[in-house]
């Protein structure tokens, strides 16, 4: 188990400064408006690169969400900023044809979220209110979530991909990252991997707009290619969709599942007791003040590991170790505390006072933890998490299927959530390939009985063949075969890219070895993928292994702080040695050099240079989970020589994932996490 | 060697031999151009062309080298001479023409509508407005970015800039005739940056801007010409009776007065009052010039026949019947080393350099004698070159800069090497093929860009692209032009057989269009720029070759609408990835087409569109769902229109109205086979709807039903006591027993209807087990009820499920029966308190 500490130190300086986004979005936002009505999808992704404090300064009045009914608003001028769609036009026309109505003049400006949209100004023109408003845009992209993560923070990419068939998000992506080779200079390679030609198509934007931008009129030097970036891997959420499904079994990912992360921040309830407040403020009335807002930050925690170092040590760890871990940090605090006040002298007194503050932070932050923890152990002690979790490593060793089928049919009838029963019946499907036709509909069955007749839609959405990731087996005659071609290999996969380790106790080392310790003992395809262009070594067998020799000739005790055993990492040559395994995936592969004038000249120094440290971007189109992250870093750590920068256009989690499917939460307004699982 | 004339021939003095101007031959014309005195004539600066038109109000002989025409034609002609242009007019009577800053010809009418032809003689055409057609327009004044107009109520109507926009009107003069004679300072003169019109009415002026008019309370008018100065800070201004006053622009400062009667030579009126750079102002007669000085002396310069004189910023350009001349101040360089007995250091090292091509050893001696001088005489040297127009003194003096440059250790080449760029480029373009007289002073103000542009507006692209290399300019404003030009030169050829011939054509013409820009590199050009200029000439089939070269997507696609060539447009939005750009186009074809073909189109579409098509549907499912149900119904889309009937279903409050939207959702469903258990679970649905409105009746609206799910209906069925209708329910949706006994199981317990509960373990084996049972009961806090199942759990669980139930002392007992010490034990350790510690002692002790 490696350090977090030691991946925070040595990121500060090597990472890419990713806060020069950060500002960039935090000026566009500057103008002197007065009221503001924000898109609650956007609250969050906003808090993230400004604050109310900021706002004020800006001569902002009050705020509000942007909801139906009437809006009042005391001052001339009113700024709605939201992502274009339709609904949210549709509500602000509304709010306009009031106004008139009543007779108040106000003066409207819209800024949308990340650009113009012609679709916008006809909705508005056909509402009859586009006179009466000012529209421009708010590049708000990349924001980001920590110091080496950085999101869209676009909620249900999954859902108006690859139901919807809106490709808004492909190119709003391709922009962003448009914009980071602006700042660091051109991906020297763009690998990835894409059903539908989704990440086919990105990469072909991305190439495309390069020699435009690079030869024109842009002040900016393009023609670079960076020295601090090495490639851009880009993966989409179909090449892996049986991850997100699982539960996540890191502390971050855990918080995620069970409490709910949004945009970095998790809701607590801060005495432990008294969860009904939580609950009340989803229910929250129309057009809250901002006050009330500030209310629910109190009890919201924003999980960064720039105020709280603890949670660096935390977050990727497997569930199972972080009491262990709490414990270590509450004993050595303690320790602190003592030992500080043993000071005899003055300046000893002084030290420590000096030290207090640091010791008070942490001490809160382990507080915090504790919390969290409490409230989780309970939850992942319940039947049904266990009944599910039970259910999902058999469906990933494809051990006895039909009693797994059998075991969710319990589920159902045991009233368990739907978005679990949901997740482990797409788990079936996908790991098995199908499931048969007869269960099928009556797992189909029992869930429209159970949950309401008015899932059908959802469930013809996961079995379509732009998503299929539920089917039954074999295929009926009629589906084309096509569709019949995007059956997962599966069980090609899990032993090709090494997916199960097995759980039994002498293994166990061997997991914590690996990434699969995210998932206790499963590997998750998609970082696997990212392992067979950057860290080829490590899909076929553990990397760290190696190194334990030379690890236990260290302090026994001691976590790994030697850069001596760790290997250099290899430059980045494709799909090279794993085509036949990337081939078998459905969905086209991409592999682009981009071509840059001082190509040949940028490798010279950088071949000599071995001990530079190169950055791999890794984008994530539909979005990743905390675990991938966590993995990833994990395979970083591995290696000197590379860093991993994730990028996703949002952090999803399988619940998060049928619901946006499904379309709950949609309507359900800011808060969707449900705080009582 | 024939030797060249010397400079200063043509030079003559001033105040007493101090100051020189020097008359400069241009170009001699002879019979180019016609008797200049029967046009009206307008000049275009920076050495531009000039513009003629006949003057109705001149009689002229038949019969000579201009034909008789009846309608208004303006000839165009450059400075050389050669005729650029000739368009005639064919609107209302023209009131005035005159040049822009782009050098394009502005035309007004007295119908307030105005022309800007280019040198090719295409034009864009704008008018002042309606209110200024109807009073009509007497007169006009225009400067390089704007024109000011005077209606026929005696108003000024402003207009900035060239790009059509609407008129100002300026303060009213409040005139009762028109002005005897006016003029206008542009507004970069201005030092309030607006423009000021001089009108000169009675014995005064009046000075108007937009704000305000002022009478200047003067008595010396009235003014028959009114001139200001190019920096216009001084106004020349004749009198009736021939006197010449010039006044600084406020009138605050009488600067000079000349009397113009006592001119020798002087016939007839005078024709044009001019400056001469901002001391000088040349006053025009038939056939003769006159150079007043600011002290009143003069320079005569004879022409034959009229003369048209164009104001220049570093001199005057006389155009007469047989040559064009430039007259100017000789700059201070040239008169440093040319005035005769000049013994400054720059005529020195003149002198030097023709003693040392002499092989005179005076070369030495004078270089000696200047040489901490030299550098000076060296830049003065470079600086006089760019005045002379011959090549011939250029490169004398340049040489003579750089002999004196070999005695320099220092000296910056840069402005060496420049010079000599430049003289070069404008030696190429006073060519009289050319015809662009450009001083150095010129070139250098407007830039080379400009002049480029110039070039390509004369359709000379190989000048312009050489002269673009050889400046290190970018190739892409020639190459456009010369797309532009090339496409409008070639009509397509008819010859051959209709269709195909024009198709080839236009490959032709493509294939020499990319193929020039990918030798030249002119990758910034913008190939929607040029398909669009290929439209606007009606080669449709040109503009989509050219499209398909423009990388942008953006600017392919609302060209390729507006040619109506929908499908494509379609198609290049759809790859271009951006969504916008599809709505763009998506929103616009369901405006413009019928929604039939709408439809059609993207079913035709198939694979390549589906992204188009998934994008109307995203829109019509919140905007315009008629649109989206005819759209599913005419693609035969059966499941679509199910699941789009489903989703209004959940939308709707109305019950009858939800189950009347089921069942046209089954009905859907039931005509794909493919989909029957679709179609059977829709069925489903709308009996469950039915029976749950039934259940509301029963109930008499106290519970609500409708809408919840068959689990939920049942439970609510038990727990309000309908225990039959949850039976029922339960046969006829073939509920599983499973799933049956936990909700009822859920359900007693939620209304505690605990002896229920007991009759209904007992009615049957549970399917569930007894577990389940106790579990739930202890979770919902009825420790007590839980503890009479757990005796029906297997026997292993039942000392743990004791314990939930919080019965220490039957698990121990249970424990015994089963003689499971070692559970026994375990117990032991967790006991809670001393009580149960102790009973559980005695219950191990028992044991043995």
């Amino acid at each position: 188990m490696a350090s977090g500490e030691q991946a925070s130190t040595s990121s500060a300086d090597k990472q890419l400064d990713v806060n020069i986004l950060k500002e960039i979005a935090k000026k566009d936002l500057v103008n002197g408006a007065k009221t503001l009505v924000l898109d609650a999808s956007l609250a969050g992704p906003l808090g993230l690169v400004t604050e109310v404090s900021l706002l004020k300064h800006h001569g902002v009045d009050k705020m509000f969400w942007l909801e139906p009914g009437p809006l009042t608003s005391s001052t001339n001028n009113i700024v709605y900023i939201c992502r274009p769609r339709i609904k949210h036009v549709k509500i602000i026309a509304d709010h306009i044809k009031r106004h008139a109505k009543e007779s108040r003049k106000h003066n409207y400006t819209l800024l949308l979220v990340p650009r113009v949209s012609t679709l916008v100004s006809r909705i508005l023109e056909e509402e009859g209110v586009l006179g009466d408003v000012t529209i421009s845009s708010y590049n708000l992209q990349f924001i980001p979530i920590a110091e080496d993560v950085i999101s869209l923070e676009h909620e249900n990419t999954l859902r108006e991909l690859w139901v919807d068939g809106d490709e808004t998000i492909i190119y709003d992506s391709a922009q962003a990252l448009l914009n980071v080779q602006r700042i660091f200079g051109h991906f020297p390679q763009i690998i990835g991997k894409g059903d539908y030609a989704q990440a086919r198509r990105l990469a072909t934007l991305l190439s495309r707009q390069n020699p435009k931008a690079s030869n024109g009129s842009s002040p900016e030097p393009l023609s670079s290619s960076s020295s601090k970036i090495d490639s851009l891997i880009i993966l989409d959420r179909r090449v892996d969709m049986i991850t997100p499904l699982l539960t996540q079994l890191t502390y971050e990912g855990l918080v995620d599942e069970l409490v709910g992360i949004k945009n970095c921040k998790s809701f607590n309830t801060t005495a432990g007791a008294t969860s009904a407040p939580t609950a009340s403020t989803s229910t929250t009335p129309a057009a809250i003040p901002v006050v009330a807002v500030k209310k629910d930050a109190k009890k919201k925690h924003h999980l960064t590991t720039a105020t709280d170092p603890l949670f660096a040590e935390l977050r990727d760890l497997n569930f199972s170790s972080v009491g262990k871990k709490l414990n270590q940090v509450a004993r050595r605090l303690n320790e602190d505390y003592k030992t500080n006040l043993q000071g005899q002298t003055v300046a000893q007194l002084r030290d420590f006072v000096g030290k207090l503050g640091g010791l008070q932070t942490e001490h809160q932050a382990l507080g915090l933890h504790t919390r969290l923890s409490e409230l989780i152990v309970p939850l992942t002690r319940t039947d049904v998490f266990n009944k599910s979790l039970e259910i999902q490593q058999n469906l990933l060793a494809s051990y006895e299927v039909t009693a797994q089928l059998n075991a969710i049919e319990d589920l159902i009838a045991q009233g368990a959530d739907m978005q679990i029963v949901l997740r482990l019946l797409c788990l079936a499907s996908l790991t098995a390939g199908g499931v048969k036709a007869k269960n099928l509909e009556n797992i189909k069955r029992e869930i429209l009985q159970a949950y309401g007749y008015e899932y059908l839609p959802l469930l013809l959405s996961l079995s379509a063949p732009s998503l299929s990731v539920l089917f039954p087996n074999p295929l009926p005659p009629s589906t084309p075969s096509s569709v019949a071609a995007l059956k997962y290999p599966f069980a090609q996969l899990r032993k090709s890219l090494r997916l199960l380790i097995d759980d039994n106790p002498e293994a166990l080392d061997e997991v914590e070895n690996d990434i699969s310790f995210v998932y206790s003992g499963y590997a998750p395809i998609s970082v696997r993928l990212v392992q067979c262009i950057a860290q080829k070594g490590g899909v076929i067998s553990n990397p760290a292994e190696k190194e334990k020799a030379s690890n236990e000739a260290n302090s026994a005790g001691d976590q790994k702080k030697l850069s001596i055993g760790k290997v250099q990492a290899h430059p980045i040559v494709g799909w090279k040695g794993f085509e036949d395994v990337v081939s078998v995936i459905p969905g086209q592969t991409v592999e682009i050099v981009q071509k840059t004038s001082n190509n040949v000249v940028a490798s010279g120094p950088l071949a000599a240079l071995g001990s530079t440290t190169t950055t791999t971007v890794v984008f994530f189109l539909g979005g990743c989970t905390y675990t991938e992250i966590a993995a990833l870093r994990w395979v970083g750590r591995q290696n000197k020589g590379r860093k991993f920068l994730v990028a996703t256009t949002g952090i999803v989690s399988g619940a998060s994932i049928i619901e946006g499917i499904a379309g709950i939460g949609q309507s359900a307004g800011p808060k969707t996490t449900a705080a009582t699982v | 060697m024939v030797e060249m004339e010397h400079p200063t021939l043509t030079w003559q003095a001033m105040q007493e031999g101090n100051v020189f101007y020097r008359r400069q031959q241009c170009y001699s014309t002879p019979d180019k151009l016609p008797e200049l005195g029967d046009y009206i004539i307008a000049g275009c600066r920076y050495g531009g062309p000039i513009a003629l038109m006949r003057d109705n109000t001149k009689l002229t002989a038949l019969g000579r080298s201009t034909p008789a025409v009846s309608k208004s034609q303006i000839q165009i002609y450059s400075p050389a001479g050669e005729s650029l242009l000739t368009f005639s007019w064919d609107q209302g009577r023209i009131i005035r023409f005159g040049w822009t800053i782009e050098e394009k010809l502005a035309v007004l009418n007295e119908e307030g509508v105005y022309r800007l032809y280019d040198l090719q003689g295409d034009y864009e055409q704008f008018s002042l407005g309606s209110e200024a057609a109807e009073l009509g327009i007497v007169d006009a004044r225009i400067h390089d970015n704007g024109l000011v107009a005077l209606t026929s109520t005696l108003t000024l109507l402003e207009v900035k800039g060239w790009e059509g926009v609407r008129p100002l009107t300026l303060a009213n003069p409040g005139l009762s005739e028109p002005p005897h004679s006016w003029a206008v300072i542009p507004p970069d003169l201005n030092i309030s940056r607006h423009v000021e019109v001089l009108l000169s009415v009675d014995a005064t002026i009046h000075t108007v801007d937009n704000l305000e008019s002022v009478d200047q309370r003067l008595s010396r008018g009235p003014f028959t010409h009114v001139s200001p100065s190019p920096n216009g800070k001084s106004l020349a201004l004749l009198t009736f009776n021939g006197t010449l006053w010039v006044v600084s622009a406020d009138f605050q400062r009488n600067m000079a007065e000349f009397d113009t009667s006592t001119v020798v030579g002087a016939e007839g009126p005078v024709r044009q009052v001019e400056w001469c750079g901002n001391d000088a102002i040349l006053v025009t007669w038939h056939s003769l010039a006159v150079l007043v000085g600011p002290y009143g002396d003069t320079l005569h310069y004879p022409y034959y026949g009229s003369t048209f004189a164009i104001t220049e910023m570093d001199g005057v350009r006389v155009i007469g019947q047989e040559v064009c001349d430039l007259i100017q101040k000789v700059p201070a360089s040239s008169l440093s080393i040319f005035r005769p007995g000049s013994t400054s250091a720059s005529a020195i090292l003149f002198d030097a350099w023709e003693s040392f091509n002499k092989k005179s050893p005076k070369a030495d001696e004078n270089i000696r004698s200047i040489k901490p001088e030299l550098a000076k005489a060296v830049n003065e040297c470079i600086d006089a070159a760019g005045q002379e127009w011959e090549p011939y003194w250029q490169r004398r003096l340049l040489n003579a800069a750089k002999f004196g440059r070999s005695f320099l250790d220092f000296h910056n080449p840069t402005d060496f090497v420049q010079m000599g760029q430049t003289l070069k480029v404008l030696n190429a373009v006073r060519f009289y093929e050319v015809g662009i007289p450009l001083t150095y002073t010129q070139y250098n103000y407007a830039s080379p860009s400009r002049l480029i542009t110039r070039l390509t507006s004369r359709n000379m692209h190989l000048l312009a692209l050489r002269i673009s290399a050889f400046l290190g300019l970018k190739p892409d404003a020639v190459l456009k032009h010369w797309a532009c030009a090339k496409i409008l030169k070639s009509r397509p050829t008819t010859t051959g057989t209709g269709k195909d011939a024009e198709l080839s054509g236009d490959d032709d013409v493509c294939r020499t269009i990319v193929e020039k820009f990918e030798e030249l590199g002119g990758s910034d050009v913008s190939y929607a720029d040029i398909a669009k200029k290929a439209w606007e000439v009606g080669r449709g089939g040109l503009a989509t070759k050219l499209l398909d070269h423009e990388p942008k997507g953006s600017d392919q696609v609302p060209l390729l609408l507006a040619m109506k060539e929908d499908r494509l447009a379609l198609v290049k939005a759809v790859d271009s990835g951006d969504t916008d750009l599809v709505y763009h186009v998506l929103l616009h074809l369901h405006k413009r087409l019928p929604l039939g073909s709408f439809f059609r189109l993207l079913e035709d579409g198939g694979k390549t569109l589906a992204p188009a098509t998934k994008l109307l549907e995203v829109y019509a499912r919140e905007q315009n769902r008629e649109m989206l149900r005819d759209f599913y119904y005419s693609d035969d889309r059966r499941v679509e229109s199910a699941v789009l009937s489903l989703d209004e279903a959940s939308r709707m409050q109305d019950q009858s109205s939800k189950i009347a939207a089921v069942k046209t959702a089954q009905k859907f469903f039931s005509e794909d086979k493919d989909r029957s258990f679709e179609a059977k679970v829709t069925d489903e649905y709308s009996r469950l709807l039915t029976i749950q409105q039934q259940l509301e009746g029963e109930a008499d609206g106290k519970i609500k039903f409708f809408g919840s799910s068959l689990d939920e209906t049942i439970r609510l069925c038990i727990v309000n006591g309908f225990s039959k209708r949850a039976d029922k329910l339960k046969s006829d949706f073939k509920v599983p027993d499973k799933r049956f006994w936990y909700i009822k199981l859920y359900g007693l317990t939620e209304s505690r209807d605990f002896e229920g509960l007991e009759t209904f373990a007992k009615s049957k084996r549970s399917p569930i087990g007894y577990e389940a049972f106790v579990r739930h009961l202890v979770e919902k806090g009825y420790q007590k009820e839980a503890i009479t199942y757990v005796a029906r759990c297997d026997p292993p669980k039942r000392a743990d499920l004791y314990i939930e139930c919080g019965e220490w002392r039957m698990a121990g007992k249970e424990c015994k029966d089963r003689n499971d010490k070692a559970k026994l034990d375990d117990l032991r350790k967790r006991a809670p308190n001393s009580l149960i510690q102790r009973e559980l002692d005695q219950i191990a002790t028992n044991m043995k």
